[in-house]
């Protein structure tokens, strides 16, 4: 590859990378993502608790009961309904990006997305099903605070707000000045849901779900709208470009909501309806060493490496690629702009997702079960927790990592020796 | 006391650094405060810093936090790749000492 080629390259890459993380909506979505990633992990913990392996066959079912119905509540609270902290996040976020009042675009946000949301289950009113708060409503969600943020800000940003005289207490006037934007908001989403009443789909959250959510994650959650997922990350990484960062911000909503339905699944006993999930990527791709699953590099370079530079390099990254931190590998040996490295910085990941995609449709690993286990877990562990504690998931990641030493190999054998005599010439000058 | 910010996309890459700079700092007797933080968190703490450096993997942030660092009027530029590789820290307090002038 020569200069110029990769320089054309760089050179598209980069607005592409500036335009998706500049956009302020994918960038409330993003931040909106991170409001509720705590919580997320908060319940994720529990799950992980509640299903320790074995646990059911040492005490009696009813005590097995029990015990999961009392850790219960942890999840149902926070995993299950994880839309309604992501609504929350995204309408603040924005509003914060316009400079506008956060707390209550936030506020905005939620209270359009419930007004659209069928307030009965089963012939019971009176009643918000956790459903359209989770899985189910993620794309609703998403889009209702981006709309509502927006007309919100229009309507603070034409001025139809009650003044009050000077001597009111600043809390008191701010509560006003958003009483009216908020009103006709809100309004706008009383009568969306009115008209879609008389409609065929009944309620907007059947439409968005029918229309775009149905669609959207059935194509991503194949085989080849992940692999081309999972090359751009890799793309915009060999060019030394923060990939998962720029890729999520488009692929979360789907991935987060395909995870949301086997967490439902899971939980209920029932058979897992995916495979690709955000804890597919984070756990199998990403989990391994940090993007390009470099954990298996290090390995590599403890076994054959002979330069000082890529031993130097092995223990500095060492450490930090067992809690998949990567950057000293990505721009020490470095992978990005090497030709060489190219190769296995592109084959691996696409092969280990192939193997992966297989190993869990076969059935020879259950998929991933909804737990959101933090990026930083290391591997073996993280694919035991990202399956409900399955062993086959620990196995897998082991396998996975093996397959990526041998893809490896001769690349870094090269490069290896290449260090090697440059070292040697250096000395003997 | 200089105080240099560094961000990175959720502040770990860059945390490794701040080790390794704190350690140079040391070693030239410098009194200085150095944290990590995520992306989204920067622009609220660039209040608190004299310098402002991001990760190579987040120069595509560029524009956004210049903006930010020259209201804040703070210089700011991403390290280099080289030095952020190598986990360089004495590399990088000397480019965020440069930057702010000392």
């Amino acid at each position: 590859m020569n200069n110029k080629f990769m320089e054309f390259l760089e050179n598209m890459l980069l607005p592409v990378a500036d335009k998706l993380n500049n956009n302020r909506y994918l960038s409330a979505l993003r931040d909106g993502f991170m409001v509720a990633l705590p919580l997320i992990i908060f319940g994720s913990i529990f799950v992980v608790i509640a299903n320790f392996p074995f646990l059911d066959k040492v005490i009696s079912e009813e005590a097995f009961t029990a015990y999961q119905n009392a850790l219960g509540p942890a999840s149902a609270a926070t995993l299950s309904i994880m839309g309604l902290f992501v609504i929350i996040g995204i309408g603040y976020k924005l509003t914060e990006h316009y400079e506008g009042e956060a707390i209550y675009g936030g506020a905005v946000a939620l209270a359009a997305v419930l007004i659209l949301t069928p307030q009965v289950l089963e012939g019971v009113s009176g009643v918000i099903p956790t459903a359209s708060l989770g899985a189910e409503g993620m794309f609703l969600g998403i889009f209702t605070a981006f709309i509502a943020a927006e007309l919100y800000r229009f309507f603070v940003q034409k001025a139809w707000t009650i003044k009050m005289p000077a001597g009111v207490p600043g809390a008191v006037a701010k509560s006003f000045s958003a009483l009216i934007p908020i009103t006709l908001t809100l309004t706008v989403f009383l009568i969306v849901r009115i008209i879609f009443s008389y409609t065929s789909f009944d309620t907007v959250q059947n439409f968005i779900y029918t229309i775009i959510q149905q669609p959207l994650t059935e194509l991503g959650s194949g085989l080849p709208a992940t692999i081309v997922a999972v090359l751009l990350i890799q793309v915009f990484w060999f060019f030394g470009l923060h990939g998962q960062i720029i890729i999520n911000s488009v692929f979360d909503p789907i991935w987060y909501a395909l995870n949301d339905e086997n967490l439902a699944a899971f939980q209920a006993g029932l058979e897992l309806p995916n495979i690709v999930t955000k804890q597919f990527i984070d756990s199998f791709l990403v989990g391994m060493g940090g993007s390009g699953m470099t954990l298996a590099v290090i390995i590599l370079i403890f076994m054959i490496g002979r330069s000082r530079q890529l031993k130097e390099l092995g223990k500095l990254g060492a450490p930090a690629g067992i809690f998949n931190v990567n950057e000293p590998i990505i721009f020490g040996l470095p992978i990005i702009m090497n030709p060489l490295i190219v190769i296995p910085w592109l084959v691996a990941p696409v092969v280990i997702t192939i193997i992966t995609y297989f190993a869990m449709s076969t059935g020879l690993v259950p998929p991933p079960a909804g737990i959101i286990v933090p990026w930083t877990t290391p591997p073996i562990l993280s694919g035991f927790l990202a399956t409900g504690n399955a062993w086959q998931g620990a196995v897998l990641q082991a396998f996975n990592l093996l397959v990526v030493v041998i893809i490896w190999w001769p690349f870094l054998k090269i490069l290896d020796k290449n260090y090697y005599e440059t070292e040697k010439k250096g000395e003997s000058k | 006391m200089k105080r240099i910010l560094l961000a990175c996309s959720s502040g770990m890459s860059t945390s490794l650094l701040v080790k390794k700079m704190e350690e140079a700092a040391k070693e030239k007797g410098m009194e200085v405060e150095i944290w990590a933080v995520a992306q989204d968190k920067a622009p609220s703490d660039m209040e608190k810093a004299d310098v402002l450096l991001i990760g190579p993997q987040m120069r595509f942030m560029k524009k956004k936090f210049g903006k930010v660092a020259e209201e804040v009027g703070i210089p700011f530029d991403v390290i280099d790749p080289v030095a952020y590789g190598r986990v360089d820290g004495e590399a990088v307090l000397n480019k965020a000492l440069e930057l702010i002038g000392e």
